[in-house]
């Protein structure tokens, strides 16, 4: 009996001593406080920031906070309380999670705002595509589509919002119809799509196609709102080509819909680089160093970073992606992660 | 009061909600532009398919004096289950049978069966056990939620097989298979409700369960059945959603469940049991649509549809509360 006991005892003393070295090798834990787990860019940004951060030497962990602000200020006290090497937080309302930032950074945590940018604190590294960007991209191929279809930049958007309680979802919106005040002869119809749910979504285009059968162009602010979209179209006898679609975000079902010619152009959110990003400027927030301003290549994409009031900004562009580019593998909606490994900035 | 008078009071108290239904379509079709057109309602109905059958299987379980705060989850898992099963992208396995026509018998299945199984487990909880139907059925609302995420990984199945979307895509007589799904789920279960014992008994155990239970009706059997009928009629919600939606994210039918209750009160439904009928339910939902169709044409923000929703579950309540005051004067 002595003897088995000594026997699993070694064998859990040799696991211990095999595991210590890979502990040793950790630059310590990153915790990642994503919004929700209920959408397809969030749900890959998880699993991209992991991939990055772990080649980097990072320990990776991740709460979810279910769309709830008030859940995610728990969470950023509780993970202050655990002293991470940093916190990496999208925000679930920009505003809202400002004390929160502020309480971490006075503990001596470094803040990494990932794709949701918090402008009125300062934060240590912030990574995004930009919101309203996505907007102004997609007012520019909603001028192209409506200049082929029409001749000329007229007619009329559908455009489904997300969330209206959603920053993301209004920043768009601001981004889209900024841009698309220049050309009076479009109308923009806009509806919301309450909670980010496909089958709202749908209803509002069967409605609108019958209040107003002449719509040129469907902008949806996610891949998954133009998929119910499509079913919509679909039941109304409606085929690929008949209404032009948009949609943002980069999803895979987005990319699916354009390989099937329904949606004309999906404004991808650059997932990959932004999680990229923040891998490589990692070190340099955990230790507090400064970042320059400058360009930098993420993943073969020429990113800005700059100082802004709220720190350091990088700012990675986002793309249209059409027929002609779909299987691009750098698209996140591709779900080919990088095989490139990412390395740290000097 | 003369009999004559009595019986048309009695009868518009019977079918309050169906008057109101008539009178908002009438005054938003004089009002709004483009809303009076067979098209839009063809739509007002189509868009209560899901919340439709929906309510009927919380009905059931708060007529039978008791809740279902599960329903929207589960409804949300046997269409996750159909669209990993039997979509072609995303996530979806593009599972294939032969002949084709098979696979909506299958998915048909599978939907239900998921919903019975957590109905079942709900109702042994709350019956066998003991235990308060509000817990269970919120910790079934928490976890069946969680377990749609686990399942998908958060991403979604999309494009689903060509064989079962015809439901949503074909017509009869101007509205798409999947309303008249719902139809027919609200003839057989008024049916069931009106003409059966089984029927009959859960408006019984309803308004009084000690007193049914002395009268010797198998009070737990029928509650069991009501909880796995209402958990596999959220699965065939589930199915129409999948249908509707051509697939399932993880976040399908996320609000629906207040919005079942909405139309459930709204229906005329007391959330005490006891007192209730699936045709004025049905008249709710079709009412919640019909003002979900008016906002949407008039382009309000949908912040409004919640308020105004609200607001009508208010005047619901009132409105039963007034009926009862006149019921208990004509009595």
């Amino acid at each position: 009996m002595k003897r088995m006991l000594f026997s699993v005892f070694g064998i859990l003393a040799l696991a211990v001593a095999t595991l210590t070295p890979a502990f040793a090798q950790s630059k310590g834990t990153v915790y990642y406080l994503v919004p929700t787990l209920l959408d397809e860019f969030q749900t890959g940004s998880v699993s991209a920031l992991e991939l990055f951060l772990k080649q980097v030497g990072y320990d990776f962990k991740t709460l979810n906070a279910d769309n709830k602000t008030d859940a995610q200020q728990s969470q950023m006290n509780d993970v202050i309380a655990l002293k991470p090497k940093a916190i990496i937080l999208a925000a679930v309302d920009f505003n809202a999670l400002k004390p929160s930032v502020e309480a971490a950074r006075a503990a001596g945590i470094p803040v990494v705002e990932f794709d949701r940018q918090i402008t009125s604190t300062p934060s240590d590294f912030t990574s995004v595509a930009g919101t309203v960007e996505i907007g102004h991209v997609a007012a520019d191929q909603a001028e192209k589509l409506l200049k082929a279809k029409n001749g000329s930049v007229k007619g009329k958007i559908l455009q489904v919002l997300g969330d209206p309680g959603d920053p993301y979802t209004l920043d768009i919106q601001k981004g889209f119809e900024e841009k698309m005040k220049a050309f009076p002869d479009v109308k923009i119809i806009s509806l919301p799509a309450m909670q980010w749910e496909a089958s709202n979504a749908g209803t509002i285009v069967a409605d609108q196609m019958l209040a107003n059968p002449d719509i040129d162009l469907i902008f949806s602010h996610a891949a998954h709102l133009s998929v119910a979209g499509v079913a919509s179209l679909e039941a109304a006898g409606k085929k690929p080509g008949d209404v032009m679609l948009m949609s943002s975000n980069g999803a895979p079902v987005g990319l699916d819909l354009i390989r099937k010619g329904w949606l004309n152009v999906e404004v991808e959110q650059p997932l990959y680089a932004q999680a990229a990003a923040v891998a490589m400027f990692m070190d340099k927030v955990v230790n507090k160093q400064e970042i320059k301003p400058g360009y930098y290549d993420v993943l073969g994409l020429k990113s800005v970073v700059t100082k802004e009031a709220w720190g350091p900004n990088i700012k990675i562009p986002g793309a249209a992606i059409t027929k002609e580019n779909v299987d691009n593998p750098a698209f996140w909606g591709n779900q080919k992660p990088p095989t490139d490994t990412v390395k740290s900035v000097e | 009061m003369n009999p004559r008078t009595r019986h048309a009071l009695e009868l518009v108290l019977d079918n309050l909600v169906w008057f109101m239904l008539v009178f908002v379509l009438v005054v938003f079709s004089l009002l709004i532009p483009n809303y009076f057109q067979l098209g839009i309602f063809a739509n007002i109905i189509e868009a209560s398919s899901v919340l439709g059958v929906m309510s009927i299987g919380l009905a059931l379980v708060i007529i039978a004096g008791h809740m279902d705060l599960s329903v929207e989850s589960v409804a949300a898992l046997s269409a996750m289950a159909v669209g990993i099963l039997f979509c072609s992208s995303g996530i979806g396995l593009g599972v294939q049978l032969h002949p084709e026509w098979l696979m909506v018998p299958v998915s048909l299945l599978l939907a239900v069966l998921v919903g019975g199984i957590i109905g079942a487990f709900n109702g042994l909880l709350i019956v066998r056990v003991k235990m308060s139907a509000f817990i269970i059925t919120l910790a079934s609302y928490i976890w069946v939620r969680g377990l749609v995420l686990v399942v998908s990984g958060g991403r979604s199945a999309q494009d689903l097989a060509p064989a079962i979307r015809w439901f949503g895509i074909q017509r009869l007589a101007g509205l798409p298979l999947t309303a008249w799904i719902a139809i027919a789920c609200y003839v057989i279960f008024s049916l069931i409700m009106a003409k059966t014992p089984f029927g009959r008994h859960l408006v019984m155990i309803g308004g009084n369960e000690t007193a049914t239970f002395r009268a010797g009706i198998r009070v737990n059997r029928n509650l069991i059945i009501a909880f796995v009928l209402a958990g596999a009629i959220a699965g065939l919600a589930g199915w129409l959603l999948a249908i509707r939606t051509s697939g399932a994210t993880a976040n399908l039918g996320v609000g629906l469940l207040f919005n079942a209750f909405a139309a459930v009160v709204i229906g005329g439904v007391s959330l005490k049991g006891g007192v209730g009928t699936l045709p004025g339910v049905y008249a709710g939902v079709l009412l919640l649509s019909a003002i979900n169709t008016a906002i949407n044409l008039m382009g309000l923000p949908a912040n409004f549809t919640q308020v105004i929703h609200g607001l009508l579950v208010l005047a619901a309540v009132l409105l039963d509360a007034f009926k009862q005051t006149i019921r208990q004067r004509l009595a």
